[in-house]
Parts: C-alpha cells; structure tokens; sequence
C-alpha cells in the first residue's frame, strides 16, 4: 500500500498542473489583443450552432462534415441577411448622422424646458444650469460613436475573422481538449469536475440561446411597429433596441429613449409619442408573459443592482465592448460560482 | 511534471484498441458494432489509480460506471455502531473484466452505496452519465443500445437482489429452516 502522504504529493502535483494550464489559458486570453473578444464571440457562436451541429450529426454525418454544413447554412442566412438588411441599415445610420445636429439641439431644447419648469419652482438658492452641460455631453457621447465606430469596426475585422475559426475547433475538438485536460485532475475531485464542466456548460448554452432568442424577438416587434407607424430609422432603433435587451433591467429602458428622444424632438404629436411608447412595451410585454417564463426562466438572473455594478465595472475596464461583455461574463461567473457551490455542498458527504 | 503533462494533455492517444477493447468486453457495450465501439471510446475516461487509492466512497453523489481493466479493487460498505467509528466491511474484490457503479448512469444525484478502493496499480475506464447524453444527443441508436443493456444489465441485478431478500425473509421468518 503506498502512505496517504505520497498519494496526497501526487494529488497536489497535478492540481497544480491543472490550475497552471488554466491560468495560463486565461493569461493567454486575456492578454493577447483580440484573444477576448474573439473567444467569447466563438463561444457564443458554438453554443448557438451546437445543436444543429448535433442535429446534422444525426443524420449519420460525421462531426466534422455536420460543423462544415452548419457553416454553410449558417453562413447562407448571415450572407442574405446582410444583403437586405446592411443597405438599409447604412442608409439609416448615415441619415441619422447628417441629421444628428438636428437631434443634439433638439434634446439641448428638451433639457432646457425642463431646467426653466424646474427653475421657476425654485425660489431660494443656485439655479439649475443643466442644458450646457447635457449639450456638451451629448455632442461629445455622439461624436464619439460616429468617431469611434470606423476605429472599432476596423479592430472587429480581426475578430469577426478569427472567431468562425475559433468557433469550428470548439465544436470539432472542445470536448476531446476537455477530456485531455481532465485526465491531469486528482482523483479524488474528478466526478465533481466533470460534472461541474458539463452543468456549467449546459447552463451557459441555454443562457447564451435564450437571451439571444429573446433579443431577435424583442428587435423583430419593435421594427414591425416602428416600420408599420411609419417611424425613421425604424432598422436602426430595432436593432439598437435587440441589442440593449441583451443587458438585463436597465436595457429595456435604454433600447427605448432613442424611439421617443426621437419623437419628441421631431414634434411628433403626443398620442403618437404615446405610440411609440406602447411598441416598445408590447414588445416588453410580450417577452415578460412569453418568452421568459418558456425560454429564459430556467437561467440564472443578476441582481438590478449587481446589473449596474457590473456595467459600470465594464465600462470602466473595457469602454464600449467591456458595456457590452460585462453581463454575459457577470452571468457566466454566477453560473459558475453557484454550480461549484452547489457541488460542493452536495457531491461529497465526507 | 513535465511526463505527467505529456502523458496526459500532449501525446495522442495511439493505442485506441485499448478503451475499444475494453468497452466490447462489457455487456453494457455488448450490443454495438465495431465503429461505434469507436465513437464511444472516445467521450469515455482512462483513469489510474495509485494502491489504497480510493475510485469511489460511500455517500458521495455517482456520475458514472467505471470497468476494470487492470489491477484489482475492493469493494466495501461502512458498518455503523453505536459509540464507534465508522468500520469499512470488506464485500467483494473486482478483477480485470469487472464493471461497478453503472446504477449512476440512470440515477439523478444517486449516492454510492460502497466505497471502491484500489488494492494495487489500477487502471479503469469511466463512462458516465453527461457521456452517455452526449452519445444519445449525437447518435440516438448508439445511445438506445447502449441504454438497452444497461437495463437489462439493472434488471438482472435487481431479481438478484429480490430472489437474495426473498431468501434472507425466509430465514427471518422461519429460523429452523437453513437455507
């Protein structure tokens, strides 16, 4: 029989080699430029194209073939898309842009009203001098879009090239890499890392297709309402609205103020204000009542609070992308820390 | 280190007939064909173990089975007295050929109801319930077959069991009569 203290060395040998590969992945990731960015968008893209891999698979294909037909299907639907959608969607962006002046004086006006309503209620004391500043901000926050984006979409070109490549190794060789890298953890934690791996990676693939799920239905509503009413930039509001849905509470509310600021500042009559309000809470509505309780409720949520922390923790590391990031990586660490706590207080009795 | 990492992480795994092998020598397994003997070899899990080094304990949650390929394991159950520690009974001493802990495969969060503990240098294969999803996921034949026997397998083992408490209430009930 060999002593618990030589067993105990080996066990301590390879947890380490196992944390030092992890870490050093994470190293890896973190540090390379674009490494980040280019691994979430493949593993989202694998969580997404994951279940018609599986289903291509079984039709008697080999794994290899499913992934590449999942890319040429996929790729179909994304090249068609863009042909309809992009030249309406430029078209859009680029009139909003010469229209933008228009929009940051209208909102400066907005804020000024609402200083003066605010100011005659005040008798005693400084008075309000909110539209300066709120001008001031908002040329600098749009400017700084319209400057930024040519540079982000540059640096995205990376991405978007490195990601499809990335996402066809997850799916072709993710569980084999898996499998090798659980051969070097200990025994006695073995059962518990498996079954950690796979809870975790179940949980985040059914995260990721639910909220995207829920994103596309949310953008499809308020396009057919903003489209049907006759709204401008009714691609661009929808898409921005999809996109905003992505980041829980708060999202919602942000997807909607650019619809109304809209509204507002081209003077469009109040019931139509109103209109415009009830798209995009039919389209809330419509996800409360439907979407989440069959799609996202068996997911994990984040605290209102933590959603705010955890945006501003992003913005702050991160500017835009790290906004954007910073939930599904907040969500995808939720999932994690429970899941090891769960395992923890219920896998092993001793 | 360095051999722990190329053993396991870098070198390729070569010798496939191994876990194919293995896998066709186990009735669970008994009902597929050579290619997909294949396809399963590759989700299931070599595993070593060191001598007195425990597979398994008693009361910590299953996830899978486990076959012996090399090595021996004794099989234990804790005895409980009132007043003394926990005792471990020896029941059982599995050989190469063997399989234990396939009634994981169909529990959800079942515990294990002994304690496997390697008596030399042991080398198992694993295979376990996320593996067998996955395998019915991708490929729904494989996974029927596979759940196929395994049933039969667990149906055997339970008249076992039942023919075993049958017995043992006869001998409750009628003392005198030796079985």
């Amino acid at each position: 029989m060999l002593n618990s203290q030589a067993l105990k060395r080996d066990r301590y040998i390879k947890m380490l080699a196992f944390l030092g590969i992890l870490i050093f992945f994470g190293w890896v990731i973190l540090k390379v430029e674009n490494m980040l960015v280019s691994t979430l968008l493949a593993s989202v893209l694998a969580y997404l194209m994951g279940p018609l891999v599986n289903a291509i698979e079984r039709t008697g294909l080999k794994r290899h073939l499913a992934i590449v037909t999942s890319f040429v299907i996929v790729g179909f639907f994304l090249a068609l898309g863009i042909t309809f959608a992009a030249p309406l969607i430029s078209g859009q962006l680029s009139n909003f842009q010469s229209d933008l002046p228009k929009y940051v004086e209208g909102s400066a006006r907005i804020i000024r009203d609402i200083e003066s309503k605010i100011n005659s209620y005040i008798v005693i004391g400084d008075q309000f001098d909110l539209s300066s500043h709120a001008q001031q901000m908002i040329i600098a926050v749009t400017k700084s879009i319209f400057e930024d984006l040519p540079a982000i979409i540059s640096k995205s070109v990376t991405t978007i090239l490195l990601a499809p490549f990335f996402t066809y190794f997850l799916l072709r060789d993710g569980q084999s890499f898996v499998r090798k890298l659980l051969r070097i953890v200990p025994n006695s934690i073995f059962e518990l890392t498996l079954s950690l791996h796979h809870e975790i990676n179940d949980q985040m693939g059914q995260f990721v297709r639910a909220r995207l799920f829920e994103a596309l239905i949310v953008g499809i509503i308020v396009w057919i309402g903003l489209f049907a009413l006759g709204f401008p930039y009714a691609s661009v509001l929808a898409s921005f609205a999809a996109l905003a849905n992505l980041i829980p509470y708060i999202g919602p509310i942000i997807g909607g103020v650019p619809a109304v600021g809209i509204a507002m500042i081209n003077g469009n009559s109040s019931t139509e204000i109103l209109i415009v309000i009830l798209i995009y809470g039919l389209a809330q509505l419509i996800d409360i009542v439907f979407i989440i309780p069959l799609v996202v409720a068996k997911i994990v949520n984040l605290h209102p609070i933590t959603v705010l922390v955890v945006i501003i923790i992003g913005a702050q590391l991160m500017g835009v992308t790290g906004m954007l990031i910073s939930i599904p990586v907040a969500s995808a660490l939720k999932v994690t820390l429970y899941s090891v706590y769960q395992h923890l207080t219920d896998f092993r009795t001793t | 280190m360095v051999k722990l990492l190329w053993e396991n992480i870098f070198k390729s795994d070569q010798d496939e007939s191994g876990p194919t092998a293995a896998l066709r020598s186990c009735p669970i397994f008994s009902a597929l064909t050579h290619r997909e003997l294949k396809f399963v070899s590759k989700v299931i899990h070599a595993r070593t173990y060191r001598p007195g080094e425990a597979i398994f304990t008693q009361n910590e949650v299953g996830l899978g089975m486990y076959m012996l390929v090399k090595g021996t394991i004794n099989i234990s159950i804790e005895e409980f007295k009132e007043d003394e520690p926990p005792k471990l009974v020896f029941i059982t001493r599995l050989d190469p050929g063997d399989f234990f802990g396939e009634i994981s495969l169909v529990e959800n969060n079942g515990r294990r109801t002994a304690t496997a503990i390697a008596a030399d240098e042991v080398l198992v294969y694993g295979f376990f319930k996320p593996d067998l999803n996955d395998i019915a996921e991708r490929n729904p034949l494989i996974g029927y077959k596979i759940v196929s026997k395994l049933s039969e397998v667990l149906g055997r083992r339970l008249q076992e069991t039942a023919r075993k408490v049958a017995l043992l209430k006869k001998e409750v009930l009628n003392p005198t009569n030796k079985i």
